[in-house]
C-alpha cells in the first residue's frame, strides 16, 4: 500500500509540473535520405518523454509548440530509422529520414560468443529479448521461453515451487542420449540448471540457435541446438541507472481433476467407514460414521453427501515475492551491470517454501586495444517441501489426496496433531494417511549455491586481427535432507493401518565445469570479397561427486541425524570426471555484401571413448544468399524490402557420458554380510566397439521483409539424420543383461518452422504488433538393429514409451481392446468383459506434431499489454493419476454405468473367424466394482489421452509514466503492472485429470508423456509488478 | 596477403601448443571395479537364489496362490491378478526375468572361468544353473538355453526344446560332480558359499537330489522308465548319495536391517523396522486348507498359520464381499495369517529345497518301481511326512502320531492310491516354502484332488499349468520366443 501511495504523489507532483512550464514553437520539414523520394508526410514528430507531438503534412511540413526546456525531437516512420535531434536552442528543425531495413543488420550472438550480422548467417536463428522475456516477471527463464520461439518446446514438467523445465529444439532426435538444447551464457557453455538459475531480469537477450549446423562449433555439445543467453552489461554511453523490479503474484490451482460425486467411501457397494476408495452405496445424504470407534463408543460420523471441492481445499494460495536491485552503467573505457535479486516463495502445498538469491556482476574496461570483461552470477537456492515417499508404500503426496474419498470433508483435518480425528489414530482412512499429516512428518529438504562465470580477454593486436581468450566455470554445490517420521497405531483404533518407520538421508553434490577457450579472428577484404576466418581451440573438463547416506528406524524421535539410524546404513558415493577438447576454424567468405559462403570444422577428443577410437570432426558447410541485394530491380522494392535465403548442411556426434564403455561391477546393496562381500556384475552390457552418434542436418531457410520491413517472415525446413544411434537397446533378458548399449539404426527427423510477425497498427500512440510462428516436426525410427523392431525407452505394466520402426519417435504403447474391423469392442460372451489384446499396440507420437504460439503486444501511450498464447497438438500422453482413480473409484468413468452391470454399447461377439453379432444382452459382470478395478483398470488404452493443450500463458498490462511527468523528480523511470501466468487452459473432454505437459521423469531421460499422481493439480498466477529507474 | 600468412602462423603456434597423450586417460570409473574375484560372485547369486525363491511374489508366492494355500484379507486388493488367473505378459514375469538377468547373470560369471583353480566355484555355478533351469522349464517349457546367458555376444538366444533342456541339466549335473572331484588343487569356498559353506562333498549331494527332482518330474512319461533308471543307476554308482538336511541359503541374515534380512521375513513378515508388512496382513490362509488340514487331525494347521485368539479364519480365495454376512470378520487380525513355522525369525535360512520333497520324490519312484532297492516307499513316505514336521518345529513322535492316523492321504497303508497320497503330502509340506512344486505336481498328476478354484473371477474351470512369455521377449527376442501358448491346457512336456 506504501508503495502505491508514493506513486501517487509523484504522479500528482510531475502532472503539476507539466501544467507550469513555458512553451516555444518548432517549425521543419521532413525529407527522405533515398534519392527522389523527396519529403515524407506523415511522421510523427513529439518531443521525447512526453506526448507533446503532431505529424508532416502532405509537404513534409511540421509546426509543434513545446516547453521552453524540451531538449530533444524525435521523428519516427515506419520503415525508416526513428531519429532524435536536439532542440535547444533551435526554432527550425529539419530532419532527413532513411530507409530501415530491420533483420538484416541487425546482430546476432551465434557460437561462442561470434557476432555477426544477420545477413551472413547461413542457418536460422530467433532472437528473444528481455521484453519479450521478462514481460509476465517470470521466476525462471525458460518457462517465459514457451510459445515464442518456433520449433522450442518448453514443457514446464511440474509445478512446485522449485519448478522443473524441459527445453526441447525441433523435437527429438537421439533415443538414449539427452535431447535438451545446449545452454550457453555470455559466450560459454553453462547447463541447463544455470539457465534456470539465473534471474531472468539479468538477461539482455536470448539467441536461440535452433539446428546443429548452428552450434557445431561446439562440436559434441551441439546437436541439440543452443539457446545464447547474453546478461545485461551495461550499456556505451549510459549514465548511472540505479533500478528496482518488484512483483507479487499469488498462485492457485487453476483446476482439478475431473471427479465423480454420487458415490463414497466403502467397497464392492458396501459402506466401510475406513475406506480409501469411493465403492460404497450411492449417495443418500445420511449421516454416518467415518473412521474409527472410540473405546468410549462414540465416533465421527459425517454426511454421506459429496463434498464440495474436497480436495481443492487442501490447497493453499502460493505467494510470491521477486525483488531485483540493479545499478549499471558506463565510463569511456568501461561499463558495469550489477544486480541483486531476491525470490521468496510458499507453494500450494501447505508448508511448501522457496528461497534463492542472486547476484550478479558483470564489468568490462578496455585497456589499449585490450577489452577485459567479467560476467559472473552467484546463486543460493532453499527448497523446503513435503518429502516424495510418504507412509508405508513410499507414495507421493498427491497420491493420499487422490485416495480421499468423495464425502470426507478433507480441509478440517489441518490440525492433525490436536484435532482428534485428524491425528494418526483418529483419521478416517485405514490405507492412506491425513494429508495433513503427511506435511507435518515428511520434509525434503534441498539446498544449492552454484557460481557462473567467466573472464575474457579480447585483444585487437592489429585492425584485422582479434584474439579472444576465455576461461569459464559453472559450479554447483548441493546438498539436501530428506527425512521421514516415524508413525505406529494403535491396533484397536488402526487395525489396517501399517506403521510407517522413519528414515533420515543426507546427500551432498558438487559439480564443475570448467571450459576454456581460444579464438583467433581474422577479417579481410579484397575488392568485392570479404573473409572472416575463425580458428581456435576449447578445453572441456566436468567434474562430478555425489555422495548420499541414509539411516532408518531412528532411536529419538525428531532428531534427524545419520548417528540417530539402527541398523547399517546405506551409504553410496559416486564420482566421475569427463574431458574433451577441440581445435576448430570457421571461414565465412562473402561476395557483394549479398552472398556468404560458410566452411567450418572441428575436431574434438573425448575422455569418454576408447582410445584410437574417441576422435572425431564436425564439419558443416552453408550459404546465405540476399536475393533483394543482388539484383538491381529488388533494391529499395517498397514491397519487398529484403528477402534472403540460406541452406546449410552439417555433421555432429553425440559423445557418451563418461566410464560406460567398460561393463563394472557395483556393491550389491544388501552386502557385505560380516565378512563376505558381494559385487554384482552390471545389468548393462555394452558393445565394445562403441562410438559416437552421428547426426547430419540440413536446413533451407528464408527471411523476407514486406512493407519497409513491418511484415517480417522467417521460415525453415530441416532435416535431421541420426545414425549410430548410442542406445540402450533391450536385448532378450535371457542374455544375462536387460540393456545393450550399442550404436543402432536411424532415426529421421523433418520439420518446418514459419514465423510471421508484423505490426498491425503502428501509428504514433498506438502500436499493435501480432507474431505467430508454427513449427511441425516428427522424427521416425528408420532402423534399429536385425530381429528388433522396438526399442523401449520407459516401460510401466502393461504401456510405455517406445521407439519402433517406420513410427514417429517417441510412441507411446499401451495394452488395448480387441476390436472389429468396425471398431467396435469384442467382448467375451461368457463374462461380458472386453477382450484385450496380449501384445502392446502403438497409440501415437508423445511430442506434439503442431505448436503454434502467438505473441502480441500493443502499445497506447504508456499503456502496454502483451499476450502469450500456445497451442499443441497431435500427441498423445498417458494420464497416471486417471489410472490411479480408476482403482479409488473416484474416476467419472467408474460412476458412467451407475455401477450395475452393463452391456457394453456398441460392443459385439465374435461368431466365427470374422464375424461379429452386435451384442445386445450380455453384461459385464461385477459392474459394482471389479468390472472397473480389475478390468477396465487393466485395459490402459483407457489412460493414453489426447494431449493437446491450448494455454494463454502470459498476459502483462503495464503502465510507464511519460518521462516527462517525471523529470522533475529524480526518478527515470516508473512502470506499473499486473501480470498473470497461465491464465487459462483448455484441454479435450477425455482429459480429465491435469495438464499433459506435465512429466515423471523430470530427468533428462526421454520418457516424455507420462504424467501422474507425482505432480500436484496445475495452477495459475495473478500478480502486480512495478519497476523504478534513477 | 601477408595478414594471411601472419595469421597462419599465429594458428600453427596454437595448434603445436595441445598434444598431451594422457590427459584423456580419466575414463577408469573410480566407484566400481571391472573384474573382481569369484568369492564375491557366488554369493550374490545364491541371494538371488533365495530372493526370488522365497519373497513377495517370489516363486514359492505363486504356488502358494495356484495351490490354494494362502489368500486375501480384508482391506486389501491384492491379489486379484492370482485369483483371476489373470495369466498375461506381465504376470509373475518377474520369475523369467529376475532370474536370467541377475541370478543366472552371476552364476554365468562362475560358469566361464577358465582358471583351474576356480574349478569348484564352476562346478557351484553348474548346479545352481541346473536348479534354476529346471525351474524356469517348469514354468515355462521351452526357453533359451544353449545360447543365453551371452550378454552383448548374443542378444537374441534362441529357445530350446524343453526336454532337451532337462536331459542335458542331468548332464552338467554329472559334469559339475566330476569337476569336483577333480578338483583337489582348486580353492574352496568358504563363507562366501551362502548355501553349503565351502562343503563341496554337500554340493555333490545337492547335484544328485537336483537329478532325482529331474527325474521325478519325468517319471509319467510314457517310455522314459528306461533312461530313468539308467540315470539313477549313475547316481547310486556315484556314490555319495543326496542331502539330509533341508537347503537353504543364509549369507547371514540380520534381523532389523535394511536389505539383510532373510527375504521372506522381510516382505511377507515384519520390516527392517520391525513392523507387520502390508504383505503379511494381507496375506491368510484359504478356508479350503484349514478345512483339509483340521479334517486331517494335521497339527501343522498351527505352524503353517498363525492361529488368532479367536480360532483359524480362512477366507475363500476370490472373495469379493468380505462382510457378509458379518462386517470385518476377514480383518488381518481375525484370519490366520502365514504362521511361525513358516515365518520363523528374521535371520531364517532362505529355503530353496526341502527335505521332505526329496523323500517324496524318492517315495514316488519307489511306487513306481523306477528305483527297486534301499528304503520302501512308505518308509520314504513317512520319512518325508516327519522331515517336515520337523522343519516346521513339531518332533518325531508328533509325526509318527500323524502318519500313523487311519485316513486316507494320511496314513499309507488307509491310503488307495499311494501317488496320491504322497504328492498331496509334499503339498502339506511345500505349503510356504516350495509350493512352485506342488504346482508343477498338480499339472502331472491332478493331485491333490478337490482343490477348489476361486471364487468369483473366473470363466475357466482350469488351473494355469504354465506362465506367459514375458512382453518383453516378444520385442526383444521377437524371431526366437514362441507364440505364447494357451497357459491353461499347454501343460509342459513331462505332464502330457
Amino acid at each position: 500500500m506504501k508503495k502505491l501511495f508514493l506513486f501517487f504523489v509523484l504522479f500528482v507532483l510531475a502532472g503539476a509540473s507539466t501544467l507550469w512550464a513555458q512553451t516555444k514553437v518548432i517549425t521543419g520539414t521532413v525529407t527522405s535520405a533515398t534519392e527522389g523520394d523527396g519529403a515524407v508526410p506523415g511522421v510523427s514528430v513529439f518531443v521525447k518523454g512526453t506526448t507533446i507531438a503532431t505529424s508532416t503534412d502532405v509537404e513534409g511540413s511540421y509546426s509543434l509548440t513545446v516547453p521552453e526546456d524540451a531538449e530533444i525531437l524525435v521523428f519516427s516512420f515506419i520503415g525508416m530509422k526513428q531519429q532524435e535531434v536536439n532542440i535547444s536552442g533551435r526554432s527550425v528543425v529539419n530532419c532527413v529520414m532513411e530507409s530501415d531495413v530491420v533483420g538484416l543488420n541487425e546482430v546476432v550472438v551465434t557460437a561462442l560468443g561470434i557476432k555477426r550480422e544477420k545477413r551472413e548467417i547461413t542457418y536460422q536463428t530467433q532472437k528473444v529479448d528481455n521484453s519479450e522475456l521478462a514481460a509476465a516477471q517470470p521466476t525462471r527463464a525458460g518457462s517465459a521461453l514457451a510459445g515464442k520461439v518456433a520449433g522450442l518446446q518448453i514443457n514446464v514438467q511440474d509445478n512446485s515451487v522449485n519448478p522443473t523445465t524441459q527445453i526441447i529444439l525441433r523435437g527429438l532426435r537421439s533415443i538414449s542420449s539427452d535431447n535438451q538444447a545446449l545452454v550457453v551464457i555470455d559466450g560459454v557453455i553453462a547447463s541447463l540448471g544455470a539457465f534456470d538459475d539465473l534471474n531472468p531480469n539479468d538477461i539482455a537477450d536470448l539467441s536461440i540457435l535452433k539446428g546443429a549446423t548452428a552450434a557445431a562449433l561446439y562440436g559434441s555439445n551441439a546437436a541439440n541446438g543452443a539457446i545464447i543467453v547474453s546478461t545485461k552489461k551495461g550499456q556505451a554511453g549510459e549514465k548511472i541507472t540505479i533500478g528496482l523490479i518488484s512483483s507479487y503474484t499469488a498462485e492457485k490451482v487453476a483446476y482439478m481433476p475431473d471427479f465423480q460425486t454420487e458415490y463414497g467411501t466403502g467397497w464392492e457397494g458396501a459402506y466401510d467407514a475406513v475406506e480409501n476408495t469411493n465403492w460404497g452405496p450411492r449417495f443418500d445424504g445420511t449421516l454416518r460414521q467415518i473412521g474409527p470407534t472410540w473405546p468410549d463408543g462414540t465416533y465421527q460420523a459425517v454426511p454421506y453427501a459429496p463434498v464440495k471441492d474436497n480436495l481443492l481445499g487442501f490447497f493453499n494460495t502460493g505467494h510470491n515475492f521477486n525483488n531485483t536491485f540493479y545499478l549499471s552503467g558506463s565510463h569511456e573505457t568501461s561499463k558495469f551491470y550489477v544486480s541483486i535479486g531476491d525470490q521468496r516463495a510458499t507453494g500450494i502445498v501447505p508448508d511448501d517454501t522457496y528461497k534463492r538469491n542472486t547476484v550478479r556482476v558483470n564489468a568490462s574496461k578496455k585497456v589499449g586495444n585490450v577489452e577485459l570483461s567479467l560476467n559472473s552470477s552467484f546463486f543460493k537456492d532453499e527448497t523446503d517441501v513435503v518429502g516424495g515417499s510418504i507412509g508405508d508404500q513410499d507414495l507421493p503426496l498427491y497420491w493420499f489426496l487422490l485416495n480421499t474419498s468423495a464425502n470426507i470433508p478433507l480441509s478440517r483435518y489441518a490440525n492433525w496433531q490436536t484435532d482428534l480425528y485428524a491425528t494418526p489414530d483418529g483419521y478416517y482412512n485405514a490405507y492412506y494417511q491425513n494429508p495433513y499429516w503427511a506435511v507435518g512428518t515428511n520434509r525434503d529438504n534441498q539446498k544449492s549455491n552454484r557460481v557462473n562465470g567467466n573472464v575474457q580477454a579480447s585483444w585487437d593486436p592489429l585492425n584485422w586481427l582479434n584474439v579472444t581468450a576465455r576461461i569459464g566455470t559453472n559450479t554447483l554445490w548441493s546438498s539436501g535432507k530428506d527425512w521421514r517420521a516415524a508413525q505406529s497405531y494403535d491396533p484397536d483404533l488402526q487395525p489396517s493401518t501399517a506403521a510407517v518407520s522413519s528414515f533420515v538421508e543426507d546427500t551432498e553434490s558438487q559439480s564443475s565445469e570448467i571450459i576454456e577457450d581460444l579464438l583467433v579472428t581474422g577479417t579481410f577484404e579484397f575488392s568485392n570479397f570479404s573473409l572472416k576466418a575463425i580458428l581456435g581451440g576449447a578445453n572441456y573438463n566436468y567434474i562430478y561427486r555425489y555422495s548420499r547416506i541414509r539411516a532408518d528406524n531412528l532411536s529419538i524421535p525428531g532428531f534427524y541425524d545419520i548417528s540417530n539410524g539402527t541398523g547399517t546404513p546405506t551409504v553410496e558415493a559416486d564420482a566421475s570426471q569427463e574431458v574433451n577438447f577441440g581445435f576448430f576454424g570457421d571461414f565465412t567468405l562473402g561476395y557483394g555484401d549479398f552472398v556468404f559462403l560458410n566452411f567450418s570444422g572441428r575436431n574434438d577428443w573425448t575422455s569418454t571413448l576408447a582410445k584410437g577410437n574417441n576422435n572425431y570432426f564436425y564439419p558443416g558447410v552453408g550459404i546465405s544468399f540476399v536475393i533483394t541485394d543482388a539484383i538491381d530491380a529488388l533494391k529499395n522494392n517498397n514491397v519487398l524490402s529484403f528477402a534472403k535465403v540460406t541452406a546449410s548442411n552439417s555433421t555432429v556426434y553425440n559423445d557418451l557420458s563418461p566410464y560406460r564403455i567398460n561393463e563394472t561391477y557395483s556393491k550389491h546393496e544388501a552386502f557385505p554380510y560380516g565378512p563376505v562381500n558381494g559385487f554384482v556384475l552390471s545389468s548393462t552390457t555394452v558393445d565394445a566397439n562403441i562410438k559416437k552418434e552421428k547426426l547430419n542436418t540440413t536446413e533451407i531457410g528464408l527471411n523476407v521483409g514486406l512493407l519497409q520491413s513491418r511484415i517480417m517472415l522467417d521460415a525453415s525446413y530441416f532435416m535431421t539424420t541420426t545414425t549410430d544411434l548410442i542406445t540402450n537397446t533391450t536385448p532378450s533378458v535371457s542374455s544375462g543383461s536387460t540393456a545393450f548399449l550399442t550404436n543402432i539404426g536411424k532415426l529421421q527427423g523433418k520439420g518446418i518452422e514459419v514465423s510471421l510477425g508484423g505490426s498491425i497498427i503502428k501509428a504514433r500512440d498506438f502500436i499493435w504488433d501480432l507474431s505467430v510462428n508454427y513449427s511441425s516436426s516428427e522424427t521416425i525410427v528408420r532402423e534399429i538393429y536385425q530381429g528388433l523392431d522396438e526399442v523401449a525407452v520407459g516401460t510401466w505394466a502393461q504401456y510405455g514409451v517406445y521407439a519402433i520402426v517406420d513410427m514417429p519417435y517417441p510412441q507411446m504403447k499401451a495394452n488395448t481392446y480387441v476390436r472389429d474391423p468396425q471398431g467396435r469392442l469384442v467382448v467375451d460372451p461368457a463374462t461380458g468383459y472386453p477382450r484385450t489384446n496380449a501384445a502392446l499396440s502403438a497409440l501415437g507420437r508423445t511430442t506434439p506434431k503442431h505448436i503454434v504460439g502467438l505473441n502480441t503486444s500493443m502499445k497506447f501511450f504508456g499503456i502496454a499489454v502483451s499476450t502469450t498464447i500456445d497451442y499443441r497438438t497431435g500427441h498423445v500422453f498417458y494420464a497416471q493419476g486417471q489410472d490411479a482413480m480408476e482403482f479409488t473409484g473416484r474416476s467419472m468413468a467408474s460412476v458412467s454405468a451407475n455401477r450395475q452391470d452393463f452391456v457394453i454399447p456398441n460392443s459385439v461377439i465374435q461368431t466365427g473367424e470374422n464375424t461379429y453379432v452386435p451384442n445386445t444382452n450380455i453384461p459385464v459382470q461385477n459392474g459394482r466394482q471389479s468390472y472397473w478395478t480389475d478390468t477396465y483398470n487393466d485395459v490402459k488404452e483407457n489412460y493414453v489421452i489426447d494431449a493437446t493443450a491450448f494455454k494463454i500463458r502470459e498476459l502483462a498490462v503495464s503502465y510507464t509514466l511519460p518521462s516527462a511527468i517525471l523529470s522533475k523528480t529524480p526518478l527515470q523511470k516508473v512502470s506499473v503492472g499486473f501480470i498473470a501466468r497461465n491464465l487459462l487452459t483448455l484441454l479435450p473432454a477425455e482429459n480429465a485429470f491435469s495438464d499433459p505437459e506435465f512429466n515423471n521423469s523430470t530427468s533428462n531421460n526421454n520418457t516424455i508423456g507420462v504424467g501422474g499422481y507425482f505432480q500436484m493439480p496445475p495452477t495459475r498466477s495473478f500478480g502486480v509488478n512495478l519497476n523504478i529507474e534513477f | 596477403m601477408k595478414s594471411i600468412i601472419k595469421f597462419a602462423i599465429v594458428l600453427t603456434v596454437f595448434g603445436l601448443l595441445v598434444s598431451c597423450d594422457d590427459y584423456l586417460d580419466v575414463n577408469v570409473d573410480p566407484n566400481n571395479p571391472t573384474s573382481v574375484t569369484p568369492d564375491l560372485v557366488l554369493p550374490v547369486g545364491q541371494y538371488y537364489t533365495a530372493q526370488y525363491q522365497q519373497d513377495d511374489r517370489g516363486v514359492s508366492h505363486l504356488g502358494n496362490m495356484i495351490m490354494v494355500n494362502w489368500s486375501q484379507s480384508d482391506g486389501f486388493s491384492w491379489y486379484s491378478d492370482e485369483f483371476k488367473y489373470n495369466v498375461t505378459s506381465s504376470f509373475y514375469s518377474r520369475i523369467f526375468n529376475n532370474t536370467y538377468a541377475n541370478t543366472l547373470k552371476q552364476y554365468q560369471i562362475l560358469n566361464n572361468l577358465e582358471d583351474p583353480k576356480y574349478d569348484n566355484y564352476r562346478a557351484i555355478a553348474r548346479i545352481m544353473k541346473a536348479y534354476h533351469y529346471q525351474q524356469l522349464v517348469d514354468c515355462y517349457g521351452d526357453v533359451p538355453y544353449s545360447e543365453a546367458l551371452g550378454r552383448s555376444q548374443e542378444a537374441t538366444p534362441k529357445y530350446d526344446d524343453a526336454q532337451e533342456i532337462y536331459e542335458d541339466l542331468i548332464v552338467q549335473l554329472t559334469e559339475a560332480i566330476n569337476i569336483i572331484k577333480n578338483a583337489s588343487d582348486a580353492e574352496v569356498p568358504g563363507a562366501d558359499d551362502a548355501i553349503f559353506n565351502g562343503n563341496m562333498t554337500n554340493w555333490i549331494k545337492f547335484a544328485n537330489t537336483l537329478k532325482v527332482r529331474i527325474l521325478t518330474r519325468q517319471s509319467d512319461i510314457t517310455g522314459r522308465d528306461a533312461y530313468i533308471q539308467a540315470e539313477l543307476a549313475a547316481i547310486a554308482s556315484e556314490g555319495d548319495g543326496y542331502i539330509t538336511t533341508d537347503v537353504g541359503v543364509n549369507p547371514g541374515y540380520i534381523p532389523l536391517n535394511t536389505g539383510k534380512q532373510n527375504p521372506m521375513w522381510n516382505t511377507l513378515g515384519t520390516d527392517e523396522g520391525g513392523t507387520k508388512t502390508n504383505s503379511n496382513n494381507a496375506t491368510c490362509a484359504t478356508a479350503y486348507v484349514l478345512n483339509f488340514l483340521t479334517t486331517t487331525d494335521d497339527p501343522r494347521i498351527d505352524y503353517l498359520y498363525e492361529k488368532p485368539t479367536t480360532g483359524h479364519l480362512g477366507v475363500p480365495q476370490g472373495l469379493l464381499d468380505y462382510d457378509t454376512p458379518v462386517a470385518d470378520q476377514y480383518m488381518p487380525d481375525q484370519v490366520s495369517n502365514i504362521g511361525p513355522g513358516i515365518l520363523k525369525a528374521a535371520d531364517m535360512d532362505a529355503i530353496i529345497f526341502t527335505l521332505a520333497e526329496h523323500f517324496f520324490n524318492l517315495a514316488e519312484l519307489r511306487e513306481k518301481n523306477l528305483i527297486t532297492t534301499g528304503a520302501s516307499s512308505q518308509s520314504l513316505y513317512e520319512s518325508g511326512i516327519e522331515a517336515s514336521f520337523l522343519y516346521l518345529g513339531l518332533d518325531e513322535a508328533e509325526a509318527e502320531d500323524y502318519y500313523t492316523n487311519a485316513q486316507s492321504l494320511v496314513g499309507w497303508n488307509s491310503s488307495a492310491n499311494k501317488i496320491e497320497a504322497i504328492i498331496t503330502q509334499k503339498w502339506i509340506a511345500t505349503n510356504g516354502l516350495t509350493a512352485e512344486q506342488s504346482w508343477f505336481d498338480y499339472s502331472r498328476t491332478g493331485y491333490p484332488s478337490g482343490l477348489p478354484l476361486p471364487d468369483n473371477y473366473n470363466t475357466t474351470t482350469e488351473r494355469p499349468v504354465r506362465l506367459f512369455y514375458p512382453a518383453g521377449e516378444y520385442s526383444s527376442n521377437g524371431d526366437n520366443v514362441p507364440a505364447q501358448p494357451n497357459a491353461f491346457t499347454a501343460k509342459i512336456f513331462w505332464a502330457n
